[in-house]
């Protein structure tokens, strides 16, 4: 065990440096402090939707959360809707919007631990059925309008001109610590996702750690979906579906073992940052789309791979 | 098709333990050999090595007169020495001719030859007709058989491969009085047309209907062989045991008063078949009998783990336990015996690893320092080798991890102990320290169930031992029944009186 080793998220964190500095040396007025705000910003709502899917991936089982981007479209959709333009309902429309969410995710975690059905086929199909809840809710019409305190929220600079968002999403960084590291629930999540026999031979009720688990997930992507709703202003029924792969990849780039029962916010916290600087600097070089999402693709490959040599899976 | 085949001082052995110290054998057409022993004797891991599972660390095989070494099973059914194992080694989702012909297809210009596979499993099938149902056919899938069909498809598997000498481990333990006696027939067939077989059996009755000499071994070394006409149940018996006398040191009884703590009553599981049984405060019952006769689900039934019929009741009332941790509030506790996929969280750190049953009582936000200081204190008791209580699981040797798996009980304080064969693959130096542990917590009053595939862990350790066969207790061995005697012949007789 005496080999050296570099902690996943240190090397995460490098690259995020290393890419940020690439942009400066290709791009020069790309390393600035306003852009680099920018891109804390847009990787906080990356990152928040990735904090569930964090602790699903954890959780093991082959688990995996591809319902997040429908629900955050849906916890958007129905703040719009009910705050409506008022800042007195925000905060009634936000505690519905994380109901709901919580809702969703637990029907996810009864279908895969009771139903057993696999997490990629129960999340899939709970996506479409997202999609249809928000046709029903809509009837095709998105009225409403965003709370002008959530635009505040997320675009007003508190400190140093750094936005709330970002702040919000090192409060949720810490709180995360709190759950994975130091509560009963977190001590179980790590456990199941290592070995769900030992676990439950210890005692662990693995249904319910992992139905908690999709809860939350849930509930994350639909607080992440309040919070981009600040920063659109608007919404439009594929809101959230470009976040479902990311915040996959997020957790892995951060070193979170895709077998589970190993892993840290932390990680997809430095992961979400890597992915959005390296969409950033690609936009930047203004390539053509095509190319953009083949060189995307290309470093994600690359990198997991790398991942995979240094980390390798369990045993 | 004539077939002599020799093996003399083979030894193997597996890492520090030595599985087999001198193994010789010798088996020609037309003969029918037992090869016999205790648990642990080395039986296994001869029959391995002649069918070239295992390779030997030393020693000679010879076939037909020429020196072998086979590498791989392919090789040695190459040379036409085929087993039939108890473990299964069929695939469910393919069919019964496809199993059977399984990398041995019969071709026809180059493309699998399906007819021919269709009409010679039938053919094989028909050896066994009346003994299974008319629904079992070529292309019936394995994964709807019952055991015992199963276990039939395994033996023809084998048959498939047309072998000279034939390897039967433990093949009737799934099978009917029908299909027992069907596969004697069909022995003494094999036999006329001068096939050489081999039966590992356990089964006495067997051993004297079917065999025409035993070869027997006794703590992985050849003890000799004997004609079966010659010789009688116990006089084998006597053979498989040194010279009958138990080395068995007497365990002082514990001075506390014998209060009951648990009753199984006429328990079912997939496995049991009507266990009734009391757990004492204070004693160490020991579980017995050869593998496989259920031992475990005596143990996962009491702790929650498995569904179950019947009535156990704990301290005078009857519970039901549907989970472990309900069982774990009433303090029971359970170290499995597979520890690296039962008992382990392999790269978790050992402090995860002892405190997993007890996070709760660390408070909302976790008491660090607490459960870390808990954890140090107990890592004391157990004498655990470790670097420090971070390192991950997986980094403890199999003695440290056990335990390791011991101890995250002991910081809840059990009463009742259940252990399912715990010191399996662990070095001696490990294990005594295992007893040491065992017997200062049966002072203590914690009531201990201890399944055990080592006889002179059962011997040496426990207060009162229940022998089991064929999901039943067969014996209750206690003072002075307590023998290796009466421990082997209570496991390898079918007819045995309770002894009390």
């Amino acid at each position: 065990m005496k080999r050296f080793t570099l902690n996943p998220v240190v090397i995460a964190l490098l690259l995020a440096a290393g890419l940020f500095a690439l942009g400066g040396v290709i791009r020069p007025g790309f390393a600035n402090y306003t852009l680099a705000l920018n891109i804390l910003r847009l990787a906080a709502f990356l990152a928040i939707v990735a904090a569930g899917q964090t602790l699903v991936v954890i959780s093991g089982g082959e688990g995996i959360d591809l319902s997040v981007g429908a629900v955050v479209t849906l916890g958007a959709i129905l703040v719009f809707r009910i705050a409506n333009g008022s800042n007195a309902l925000l905060l009634p429309a936000l505690a519905l919007a994380l109901l709901v969410g919580a809702l969703i995710g637990a029907i996810n975690g009864v279908g895969i631990t009771l139903l057993r059905v696999p997490p990629l086929v129960m999340t899939l199909g709970m996506t479409g059925v997202v999609g249809g809840l928000i046709l029903v809710i809509t009837q095709g019409r998105l009225v409403g309008a965003p709370a002008p305190a959530l635009n505040a929220l997320v675009s007003r600079p508190l400190v140093f001109g750094i936005p709330g968002v970002v702040l919000l999403w090192l409060v949720l960084g810490g709180l995360m610590w709190v759950l994975l590291e130091r509560t009963v629930y977190g001590k179980q999540l790590f456990a199941i996702g290592m070995n769900r026999t030992t676990a439950r031979l210890s005692g662990v009720r693995v249904p319910l750690v992992v139905i908690a688990t999709y809860a939350l997930s849930s509930m994350l992507a639909a607080l992440g979906g309040v919070v981009l709703l600040g920063y659109t202003q608007n919404v439009f029924l594929n809101l959230g579906a470009p976040y479902t792969l990311p915040s996959i990849a997020a957790v892995v780039v951060g070193g979170t073992l895709i077998a589970g029962g190993m892993g840290s916010y932390w990680g997809t916290m430095a992961g979400a940052l890597v992915l959005t600087i390296l969409t950033s600097l690609l936009t930047a070089l203004t390539l053509p789309e095509s190319a953009r999402q083949i060189i995307y693709g290309l470093t994600l490959l690359a990198l997991l791979a790398v991942y995979g040599r240094e980390r390798g899976l369990r045993q | 098709m004539n077939i002599t085949f020799s093996a003399t001082h083979v030894i193997k052995r597996y890492g520090g333990v030595v599985a087999l110290a001198d193994g010789n054998l010798s088996v020609r057409s037309g003969e029918v050999l037992a090869l016999m022993g205790a648990n642990g004797s080395g039986k296994s891991t001869l029959s391995k090595i002649i069918t070239g599972v295992v390779a030997p660390d030393a020693g000679q095989l010879l076939l037909d007169g020429q020196p072998i070494r086979f590498s791989s099973p392919q090789m040695a059914r190459a040379h036409g020495i085929a087993a039939v194992y108890q473990e299964l080694s069929l695939i469910p989702d393919l069919t019964v001719a496809e199993n059977i012909w399984l990398a041995h297809e019969p071709t026809r210009l180059g493309r699998v030859d399906t007819r021919a596979i269709t009409r010679r499993t039938t053919a094989l099938l028909e050896l066994f007709r009346g003994t299974i149902q008319p629904g079992l056919q070529p292309d019936t899938a394995v994964g709807d058989l019952p055991p015992d069909e199963r276990q039939i498809v395994e033996i023809l598997k084998t048959l498939a491969w047309e072998p000279r000498l034939i390897i039967l481990d433990e093949a009737t333990a799934s099978l009917d009085t029908q299909q027992v006696n069907r596969l004697c027939e069909l022995i003494a067939d094999w036999k006329a047309r001068d096939m050489a077989i081999v039966m590992v059996s356990h089964r006495m009755e067997e051993v004297f209907r079917l065999a025409d000499r035993a070869t027997v071994l006794r703590s992985g070394a050849y003890v000799g062989d004997v004609a079966t006409a010659e010789t009688s149940e116990a006089a084998l018996v006597q053979m498989m045991i040194e010279g009958g006398v138990s080395p068995r040191q007497a365990t002082t009884p514990n001075p506390g008063a014998i209060a009951v703590r648990a009753e199984l009553d006429n328990i079912h599981t997939r496995t049991l078949h009507g266990v009734s049984l009391t757990i004492n405060a204070g004693e160490i019952l020991g579980l017995g009998g050869l593998g496989g006769q259920g031992q475990p689900d005596v143990l996962l039934a009491l702790f929650g783990a498995i569904p179950y019929r019947g009535t156990i009741s704990l301290d005078g009332a009857p519970v039901r336990f549907r989970h472990p941790h309900q069982a774990m509030q009433r303090r029971l506790a359970y170290v499995p015996g597979d520890r690296g996929r039962e008992g382990l969280l392999a790269n978790r750190s050992i402090l995860e690893n002892l405190q997993l049953p007890s996070w709760s009582r660390y408070g909302w936000f976790t008491r660090m320092r607490q459960a870390h200081a808990d954890g140090e204190a107990v890592a004391k008791t157990l004498r655990l080798v470790r670097d420090s209580l971070r390192a991950p699981a997986s980094s403890l040797s199999g003695g440290n991890a056990q335990k390791l798996v011991l101890g995250k009980w002991l910081l809840r304080d059990p009463n009742v102990l259940l252990l399912n064969d715990p010191t399996k693959g662990i070095d001696v130096g490990a294990k005594g320290e295992f007893y040491r542990l065992l017997t200062e917590l049966r002072n203590q009053g914690v009531a201990i169930v201890l399944y055990s595939s080592d006889d002179d862990e059962l011997l040496g350790l426990c207060d009162r031992v229940l022998v089991m066969r064929d999901g039943q207790i067969s014996a209750t061995l206690q003072g002075p029944t307590l023998t290796r005697t009466a421990l082997v012949s209570a496991s390898m007789s079918a007819a045995q009186a309770e002894v009390a």
